[in-house]
């Protein structure tokens, strides 16, 4: 634990996405070969050996069919063929694939091998930079081929590949020895030689003797680091060179008006000498003031009523659903204001953080709502410096289907170059800010004259 | 239905968001909770509105980086005077942006002999004479309760343009009553509606809204 009272467990994820807003794909390593080869060892120690955060190892087990009655009876008996092509359902696998690749937020099903079902529970999965899928046939579909990176087959003695097989069907999972040689000798052994043993050609690399091979391995994962590396970039110390002296604010930027009150406001927060008590107090009623704002955005429709003295009236009803998510630590200081008007707004939290040594916004955190694709969502933080933070917000927002024109970013305060950068890469998203401050000092990146660490005076943690 | 307005009138701008509350608020089969609730948004938005009208002056501080920033700071004291019983629902959200303010009372009924306004109690901070007042009352009708809460006002030495009198939805009637008596104080309000039925309840209105805030189940 540092001494400024900052504890983060591990390292967050670096930008996924260029200046611009476009993404770069995720790094997909398909990793197949025959049953008890070791593919799931071998992608374990591609990971541990990788030593980067944001890995995913997917396994093609969760895309077996669901069995019909009749073939689950087959399979209770040793007589349903799982080394078959047609036990899987690649074309699922090809969509969470895709969508995995695309950096989406992918539902990956849990199969459960004793009812031959999908449980209605799935696993989600989001964020990954490199996804390591492994399965019998995991280079025999074309079109899962083309997506991957880079194709490894583990290519295991097949004595040996039987030996484990007997060990771990026997002593792990209590089948009977003649069992397990009538499923090897009727599926397991054709299967592989039909299908899985010719998909060696689609390989890059063939890594013989498995997990043993460690010169194969370690090869694979310098590959991959290398990779990996040409795709990271830094931009925060880049996006302060960016001139925009004379260019006008963008045309999505909403500026409150700047009444008195809201000077006034600005004016306490904004002075150092401020208390905390009142710098809460004033915030607060400022976040009121921006959520009021920012809600006449929404789509209304028209809606006719009956007053109590029984005449019609045609009034207007919004017909969004509202999702607030705040960027922490600072953007949920807005959450009060947000309750106070919207009382069963739903709340997301994304937890970013500037990187200690490099200073650019760094992943550490997401949790949202399941349906925020269907919401319209209010982005929520204290200031927009020079956007980074925001950028990676609102990237994690579109990952999750929520359409770019269905976003509008909260805030107290912003420069002209957070909000060109902003509007640059995703156009449609709108900004409501409080005020707007003239520049961002370039050693420390604090907006000036600014407010200060808004988390930290508003949290007393200074 | 746009009438002109007299220059010391000032209708909250009418966005769709407003005008989505607004019609909460009207609908007879909203229930108390959300009337309650619906209502104290726009009470707040009148608040911040009408604070807008009072006046600040220049004022430069250092901010925590050290630099400066040229703003401004309120000027006055103000207070806030509500009409019972209804105004009274409107001091949460005078307090929610003024978190200590003053608040003085006064009781108006209607005078079952004469049918006209009588004061029935007023009590009022001392120093009232030396304050802006943010008079309270949701519903400006005929402007006869209202043109005796200032009239009280004005007996306590309160300037007439040290007024600022709210109200969520207005009558042309009233706002005519009121302004043709006195042109000095401001009317700040979130709607002005048709007018009056023979019952002088505004239309279409929302109904009684003390009793919608407080007492009807």
């Amino acid at each position: 634990m540092s001494k400024n009272n900052v504890f983060l467990r591990g390292e967050g994820r670096s930008p996924w996405y260029r200046l611009d807003g476009s993404k770069f794909d995720c790094y997909l390593v398909g990793v197949a070969g025959g049953s008890a080869s070791g593919k799931t060892s071998v992608a374990v120690r591609i990971i541990e050996n990788l030593n980067v955060p944001w890995v995913v190892l997917l396994s093609m087990d969760s895309f077996y069919n669901v069995l019909s009655p009749e073939k689950k009876i087959d399979a209770q008996n040793n007589n349903f063929n799982f080394d078959h092509p047609d036990a899987f359902d690649f074309n699922l696998l090809l969509d969470t694939l895709k969508n995995l690749k695309e950096g989406k937020r992918v539902e990956v099903p849990i199969y459960d091998f004793v009812t031959h079902s999908r449980l209605p529970q799935k696993n989600t999965l989001y964020g990954a930079n490199v996804v390591i899928f492994e399965g019998i046939l995991a280079l025999y579909d074309q079109r899962i081929i083309d997506l991957m990176d880079l194709k490894v087959f583990v290519d295991t003695d097949s004595d040996i590949r039987l030996i484990r097989r007997l060990k771990r069907d026997i002593s792990e999972r209590g089948r009977d020895l003649n069992g397990v040689i009538q499923q090897y000798e009727n599926f397991v052994k054709p299967a592989f030689d039909q299908y899985i043993q010719p998909t060696v050609k689609n390989a890059d690399v063939i890594v013989p003797r498995g997990l043993d091979n460690l010169v194969a391995i370690d090869l694979i994962t310098k590959h991959i680091q290398r990779q990996l590396h040409e795709r990271q970039f830094n931009f925060r110390w880049d996006l302060v060179k960016i001139d925009c002296n004379g260019k006008e604010i963008p045309e999505n930027v909403i500026v409150l008006d700047q009444t008195p009150q809201l000077k006034g406001i600005h004016t306490i927060i904004r002075d150092r000498n401020t208390q905390r008590d009142d710098f809460i107090f004033y915030s607060e009623r400022l976040a009121a003031i921006v959520v009021e704002r920012a809600l006449s955005e929404l789509m209304f429709i028209e809606h006719e009523i009956i007053t109590p003295l029984d005449i019609p009236y045609l009034g207007k009803k919004c017909i969004e659903q509202i999702c607030g998510v705040s960027i922490l630590r600072a953007g949920s200081t807005m959450e009060t204001g947000l309750r106070r008007v919207v009382k069963d707004t739903l709340i997301g939290k994304i937890l970013i953080q500037s990187h200690p040594k490099t200073g650019e916004p760094s992943l550490h955190f997401i949790n949202l709502p399941n349906n925020i694709c269907e919401c319209y969502v209010l982005l929520m933080d204290a200031q927009i410096a020079t956007g980074a933070a925001a950028l990676m917000a609102i990237r994690v927002l579109l990952d999750h289907d929520v359409p770019e024109a269905k976003i509008i970013f909260l805030t107290f305060l912003a420069t002209p170059l957070g909000l060109h950068v902003i509007s640059k890469a995703f156009p449609k998203v709108k900004i409501c800010t409080s005020m707007i401050d003239p520049k961002i000092n370039d050693e420390t990146l604090f907006i000036e004259p600014g407010m200060g660490n808004f988390g930290d005076r508003y949290y007393g943690t200074s | 239905m746009k009438p002109e307005l007299p220059p010391n009138v000032v209708c909250l701008p009418r966005t769709n968001q407003l005008e989505a509350l607004l019609t909460i608020i009207r609908d007879k089969d909203t229930n108390r909770g959300d009337f309650i609730f619906y209502s104290n948004r726009i009470i707040r938005l009148l608040v911040e509105e009408g604070l807008n009208h009072l006046p600040v002056v220049e004022k430069t501080v250092t901010t925590p980086t050290n630099t400066e920033f040229e703003g401004v700071s309120f000027k006055g004291k103000i207070c806030g005077v509500s009409i019972m019983r209804a105004g009274e629902s409107m001091e949460q959200g005078l307090r929610d942006c003024c978190r200590s303010v003053r608040i003085g009372k006064i009781l108006i009924q209607r005078d079952e002999e004469t049918a006209l306004p009588k004061l029935y109690y007023s009590k009022l901070p001392p120093d009232i004479d030396d304050r802006y007042v943010l008079l309270l009352d949701p519903m400006l009708a005929t402007g006869g309760s209202a043109i005796k809460a200032i009239e009280v006002l004005l007996a306590h030495e309160v300037k007439e343009d040290k007024i600022l009198f709210l109200n969520l939805v207005a009558s042309p009637e009233g706002i005519e009553a009121v302004t043709k008596k006195y042109s000095q104080l401001k009317i700040v309000t979130a709607s002005i509606d048709k007018g009056l039925n023979d019952k002088k309840y505004i239309i279409p209105g929302l109904g009684d809204f003390g009793d919608r805030y407080f007492t009807l189940p």
